[in-house]
């Protein structure tokens, strides 16, 4: 099985140095309308690149497309290649509008190619292990949970990710990654109410989502923490608490002085090392579903479903209303979340 | 140093020992009586320390003291404080405040009429870490605050906690005020509007919620929510928690305001325990409220201000009610 990776960033460059890695697939392009940054990641891993999609589709053998762009440009790339028969993996957010997530999954159906997206932290250890406390038992019924993921301004370094019309803004980009983890964990959402305060290079999210179960969670995601990427969660149930902290787990931490002075700034690094990273885990499991020797542990419309909680988190950041969520046993039509 | 008479009014809510313990170690004071319609309650305490036992708060009230300290059932603290003010004690009320505006409205002026000060116990004011906090934030440490995400989580208390009746509510009530009253107190500013989520989700079948999430905008444009949940239980090691995110235009503060523990591990329990050693903050706040009324000047945490933070539990109901948000009720 062959794969190729659109999009030299830096998730570009995780996807294709962990093709590159893999026996059971051949890593054979990259592309990028950076030529530079495409022709640099081709040289080290030893494969053609590409500035041009359509060059990519028309010369590169490839069954697989692993898209890693910016999220405005998901849907209309993945329906481009699965109209010419690739199998689509795609970063998360699956799209930045129902509609064109619907339309995504809707074209790879009618060209018989599969589609996954990148909700990773269903490959974290530390969330996997959540998930099974609760699903065995130990923590009883689900009650309040909490999640909350905070870091850098990705727009410092990245502009495109301050335009909401190209990112999604902290909700859609960030807060999604627990959306779809608190969904998979405490099951449908019936209704939601968020906050969300902007800044200049600010962007900070409150959002509690109140489950079909009548348990209920409440979502924090920042842009511009100034200070390590962080995660942290808690499920509390009728039968108990299971936590996790990324800082608590850190395995390995490093401080070292930014000058030779004795009391000049310190950084700190903390780290927290395992042998095969969740993206690692994520996309052989992807690539092991195309081969048909796995059931997907994430599917496209769980995707869909995660970009829906999504956008009535910001709906109802917008109005001040909670927005109540379409029964997902009624499908997943209609954009009126009302 | 003039010695302040001071008399107990019920030892319904568990908060009355603290309170009890940190009056009897103070100079200059005397607890002139304890009335508690459940002798058994504080029989143990009026034994040991010789204090009058009360089955009536009219008798003890009728000794003419300088300050009461009130921890009867929610439901009840109107009736209590506005006798003590008519008798022309100053008051410290547990909190909430009230279950309802006007019961609060009521006390306020009550005490103004007799010119006695009310001070609500917020003892959490009096954690090390929350001043600290408050501090730094007005120093412009973290810029403009742009929201806070809170948590009071604790453990079931049961009793007439769980009997709407007295409590005047569950867990949304009894753990909002705490973590509001500080979000208004580091603000500044004060809540409009309010949304909230609250059901009985840990212990089955009680008349009240026992899980809340409330959120509320603030009219500086500030966001914030509160966890209210009775969600700690045995074997989790410690009782709840008192926890602020807050984060500013210009940085990001946290506070756990009872991570001064250490942990104990040991063969003689079946569970590890957090063992808090940090500065009590019972004891500061009880000591602010006698420095204020020795002293004649206003208590540092007034009425009002228990009012304020009850009414936004209280429009928390409402909202729940409405299914929406909603300003809050008599702003």
């Amino acid at each position: 099985m062959k794969v190729a990776v659109l999009g030299c960033g830096g998730l570009g460059h995780v996807h294709a140095r962990i093709y590159a890695g893999m026996e059971e697939v051949s890593l054979t392009a990259v592309c990028d309308i950076d030529a530079g940054r495409a022709d640099r990641l081709a040289e080290e891993l030893g494969v053609a690149a590409y500035a041009d999609f359509r060059d990519m589709l028309e010369e590169a053998e490839f069954d697989v497309i692993s898209i890693a762009v910016p999220s405005w440009l998901h849907h209309a790339y993945a329906v481009q290649a699965a109209r010419a028969g690739k199998h689509v993996i795609c970063e998360k957010p699956i799209a930045l509008t129902a509609e064109d997530a619907r339309d995504m999954i809707d074209v790879c159906e009618a060209n018989g190619v599969r589609l996954f997206i990148g909700h990773v932290v269903r490959f974290f250890p530390d969330y996997v292990h959540l998930k099974q406390t609760l699903d065995n038992g130990a923590i009883g019924k689900p009650g309040v949970a909490h999640a909350s993921r905070k870091g850098g301004h990705p727009a410092a370094t990245h502009p495109w990710y301050a335009d909401e019309a190209k990112s999604g803004g902290v909700i859609v980009d960030l807060m999604i990654h627990d959306l779809d983890f608190l969904r998979w964990s405490f099951g449908e959402v019936a209704r939601v109410y968020g906050m969300v305060r902007n800044e200049e290079l600010l962007e900070y999210a409150l959002v509690t989502l109140e489950f079909e179960s009548g348990a209920v969670a409440n979502v924090e995601a920042y842009w511009g923490y100034p200070g390590q990427f962080q995660t942290k969660a808690e499920l509390a149930g009728s039968g108990g608490i299971v936590q996790t902290s990324s800082l608590d787990s850190s395995s390995v931490r490093v401080h070292r002085r930014e000058s030779a002075s004795e009391n000049g700034p310190f950084v700190a690094i903390p780290g927290s090392p395992s042998f095969h990273s969740p993206y690692e885990l994520e996309l052989k499991h992807f690539i092991a579903c195309i081969r048909g020797e796995a059931e997907p542990a994430v599917t496209a419309q769980d995707a869909l479903r995660a970009l829906e909680i999504a956008l009535a988190a910001k709906q109802s950041s917008q109005t001040g209303h909670p927005v109540q969520l379409a029964p997902a046993a009624q499908g997943y039509h209609g954009g009126d979340h009302r | 140093m003039t010695t302040l008479r001071i008399g107990m009014i019920s030892f319904a809510h568990g908060h009355a020992f603290a309170y009890f313990h940190a009056l009897r170690r103070m100079p200059g004071i005397e607890i002139s009586g304890i009335a508690d319609p459940e002798r058994g309650r504080v029989q143990s305490l009026t034994d040991e320390f010789g204090i009058r036992y009360f089955a009536d708060y009219e008798q003890l009230l009728a000794l003419g003291l300088d300050a009461v300290v009130i921890c009867s059932e929610n439901a009840l603290h109107a009736e209590h404080a506005i006798a003590a003010a008519r008798s022309g004690a100053h008051v410290l009320c547990e909190k909430p405040l009230g279950i309802t505006p006007e019961q609060m409205d009521a006390m306020i002026l009550a005490c103004r009429d007799q010119s006695v000060q009310l001070m609500t116990a917020f003892p959490c004011r009096y954690l090390p870490a929350v001043r600290e906090a408050k501090r730094l934030i007005d120093q412009g440490e973290i810029g403009d605050i742009v929201a806070i995400k809170g948590t009071n989580r604790g453990t079931f208390p049961g009793g007439w906690f769980v009997r709407p009746e007295l409590s005047g509510g569950g867990a949304l009530l009894d753990h909002t005020v705490h973590v509001m009253d500080l979000m208004h107190w580091i603000t500044g500013a004060k809540a409009d509007t309010v949304y909230a989520y609250a059901a009985n989700l840990f212990q089955p079948g009680l008349d009240v919620d026992d899980a809340g999430m409330l959120h509320v905008r603030f009219d500086s444009g500030a966001i914030g929510v509160i966890d209210t949940s009775w969600s700690r239980q045995a074997p989790f090691p410690t009782w709840g928690d008192v926890t602020m995110e807050i984060t500013g235009t210009r940085g990001s503060l946290f506070v756990d305001a009872l991570a001064q523990k250490n942990e104990v591990y040991s063969r003689s329990a079946d569970q590890g325990r957090w063992d808090y050693w940090g500065d009590d903050m019972d004891t500061h706040m009880i000591q602010a409220f006698i420095d204020a009324i020795r002293s004649g000047k206003p208590v540092p945490i007034s009425g009002e201000d228990g009012r304020r933070a009850a009414l936004v539990a209280l429009t928390g109901y409402r909202s729940i009610e409405a299914g929406r948000a909603i300003p809050l009720i008599e702003a």
